[in-house]
């Protein structure tokens, strides 16, 4: 998709005006979404995309992806989710995922910061020292 | 009999039961302590995702830490270099198989930047942009690695260039005379030349540091050379490699390849590769040269990557930055001064213009950074002028100040006597009357362009030099018909090596003529007229 200069600046707006008190308003949301349809200025559909594509980029930095070998149990969730939300601020949103082929570990990933404590991890890096 | 000899290979066998397991147990400590090292950590590390790749380019989203010029992992051992760094993208290059990074892979940072191992080990080695060899000659054994991108040193660190490049053409140590730690741009079309004058001066390099070895001479500073060839063919290459093998000039040679074949990414690398590589010379107060065989090919491979970036482009196509490109390039040549070692890195940019035609984008830009240039001509070159300087067009900036005196003494005016003769001898294809002074100047020009021919791979030392050209000030050639000048050179050389040794060694120790010098040169001339009637 070739994204022009005025399509870029006017969904770049639409993201800045979708946040109330620092985080993102579903309800702004749709509203700022319904009128840019109701008024259909030039290019509003690949306006509506790249806006679309930024919302994901701003949710994927305010949610966790977990992942782990096995199944973690309820203490070590709770306590980890609060560590995370100490970090990243009280509206993260966690998702937790197991991975077999992790062998062992855990893996977060928040937007793209990621900690990798996995053994397939230590094997990789042992495989790329050796 | 037989119990001693079994007794014997028992013990030889035991032996190396031993050594093995002692191999075996430092192997096995070895990859212990690398397992701790993992044991404690878990990596922190930035991501991306790959959205689009090709062309050699990756547009990846993500990579919210990543910084510029920084290395970046793909899977499956690919790396790429982030260029573009944008609101919600990373636009990178991909060095190696780009054909392995698929849409959706993750990368990394590295936190790295792009290096090259550097160092002597290199000498005599054949490599690619990365350092990795291309020849059959086994891994190269150096620990030490550069940056490729580094600036340039600054004013405090550097000196003005006061050492000569012996080049051994002559034409150049006489008019165009070239210092160590200089910039000079040799410029010409196609098929004039350019290259040979760089093998020649690698020649020249080789010839000066191998006497200089065997006479054990620590005075002199041996010049080690470096040779980039960017998006040449690989049979240039081959032959280039071929010369500088048969002349014994290697051994203090470096080739980088980035043939024509190769990614545009690795051609646009390779002269920052070289120069990291003569870099790593300078810093240890040693002498390197480099040559970049050519630029406006450099230039082609970086317009390509620019405009797979999507980055803007202005002139011919090429980005906005291409002066800088060739001028951060180009600057980090220097002549250091002594406090900071006092090596140096000569650079030799080579640029092809079409049809003669200087005033291109690419090559007035390179003219305008470097210190001089070397003009070739394709009309020279076919009347037979080779190497085919042109007078007129070609300068150097600073490197007079390098010359030895010996040569300033018999070169001062050769470049304007030249000169002269050029401008007289288009008038006087038109007139048969000429006065004595014009038919003089007119003799003395044909013969000095007759002198300054030579054949390629051909060095001549500066004390021959000096001898020739002294003997072509004093009239000694006068006499001689123009068409046997090169005879009477080659002669009067071969004589001087064969019966006067004693004298090119005095020139070449005392670097000046004095009335002693001046009055045995004559004595040696008179001589040479007759036996050489």
């Amino acid at each position: 998709m070739k994204i022009n200069k005025e399509i870029r600046q006017l969904s770049r707006e639409m993201l800045r005006a979708s946040f109330t008190d620092g985080q993102l308003d579903p309800g702004r949301i749709v509203s700022l979404v319904d009128s840019l349809i109701a008024k259909k200025p030039r290019h509003y559909v690949d306006v509506l995309k790249n806006y679309r594509r930024l919302l994901r980029l701003e949710l994927e930095k305010r949610q966790a992806k977990i992942e782990t070998a096995s199944e973690v149990d309820s203490a070590t969730t709770s306590e980890l989710v609060a560590n995370l939300k100490k970090k990243y601020g009280g509206d993260l949103t966690t998702q937790f995922v197991v991975n077999p082929e992790l062998l062992g570990g855990m893996r977060i990933r928040v937007g793209s910061d990621v900690w990798d404590g996995t053994v397939r991890n230590r094997l990789e890096r042992l495989q790329q020292e050796l | 009999m037989y119990g001693t000899e079994r007794s014997a290979t028992g013990s030889n066998v035991s032996n190396k039961n031993f050594n093995e397991g002692k191999i075996m147990s430092s192997i096995l400590e070895e990859i212990e302590t690398k397992i701790e090292r993992l044991k404690t950590s878990t990596t922190k590390s930035n991501v991306g995702v790959v959205r689009e790749t090709g062309d050699g380019v990756a547009r990846i989203e993500g990579l919210s830490d990543v910084m510029l010029n920084e290395m970046i992992e793909f899977p499956n051992g690919v790396f790429g270099l982030a260029l573009n760094l944008e609101e919600t993208e990373v636009g990178a290059i991909l060095m190696g198989d780009n054909t392995l990074v698929e849409e959706g892979d993750e990368a990394k940072t590295t936190g790295k930047l792009l290096s090259v191992p550097v160092g002597k080990a290199l000498l005599g080695r054949v490599v690619n942009t990365l350092g990795q060899p291309l020849d059959d000659k086994g891994p190269i054994k150096t620990e030490t690695f550069y940056p490729l991108e580094k600036i340039a040193p600054g004013v405090i660190k550097r000196r003005s260039v006061n050492q000569p490049v012996q080049t051994g053409i002559m034409a150049i140590d006489a008019m165009i005379p070239i210092g160590r730690g200089q910039r000079e741009l040799i410029i010409g079309d196609r098929a004039t030349g350019k290259t040979t004058i760089a093998i020649d001066t690698i020649i020249s390099q080789a010839r000066l540091n191998k006497a200089a070895e065997d006479a054990k001479d620590n005075n002199y500073r041996p010049l080690y050379c470096i040779y980039v060839a960017v998006a040449q063919k690989n049979s240039n290459v081959a032959r280039v490699l071929d010369t500088l093998e048969r002349e014994g000039a290697m051994p203090y040679t470096t080739i980088i390849s980035a043939p024509a074949s190769d990614t545009a990414t690795n051609q646009y690398l390779a002269p920052f590769a070289g120069a990291a590589m003569g870099e790593w010379f300078m810093d240890n107060g040693m002498d390197a040269l480099i040559i970049y065989d050519d630029l406006s090919k450099h230039a082609v491979a970086y317009r390509q990557v620019s405009l797979v970036l999507k980055r803007p482009s202005g002139r011919e196509a090429y980005p906005g930055d291409v002066f800088y490109l060739h001028s951060r390039l180009l600057e980090r040549a220097a002549r250091m001064s002594d406090e900071f070692g006092g090596g140096s890195l000569t650079a030799l940019p080579i640029i092809e213009t079409q049809a003669g035609d200087v005033s291109a984008y690419i090559s007035t830009n390179v003219i305008s950074i470097t210190d001089g240039q070397i003009y070739l001509e394709t009309d020279l070159f076919y009347q037979g002028v080779r190497p085919a300087i042109s007078v007129g067009l070609s300068v150097s900036r600073v490197g007079s100040a390098a010359q030895i005196k010996a040569i300033k003494q018999v070169a001062g005016k050769v470049k304007l006597d030249l000169a002269q003769y050029r401008e007289l001898a288009a008038f006087a294809q038109f007139g048969s009357d000429l006065d004595a002074a014009t038919r003089a100047r007119l003799d003395r020009g044909q013969r000095i362009v007759e002198l300054f021919k030579q054949k390629q791979y051909n060095p001549i030392p500066v004390d021959e030099q000096v001898a020739v050209m002294w003997a072509m000030q004093n009239g000694y050639l006068d006499s001689v018909p123009v068409d046997r000048v090169k005879e009477y050179q080659l002669k009067l050389q071969d004589w001087l090596q064969t019966r006067k040794g004693g004298l090119l060694g005095a020139i070449r120790e005392k670097k000046e003529l004095d009335k002693d010098l001046e009055s045995q040169l004559k004595a040696a001339l008179d001589e040479f007229k007759t036996t050489n009637p």
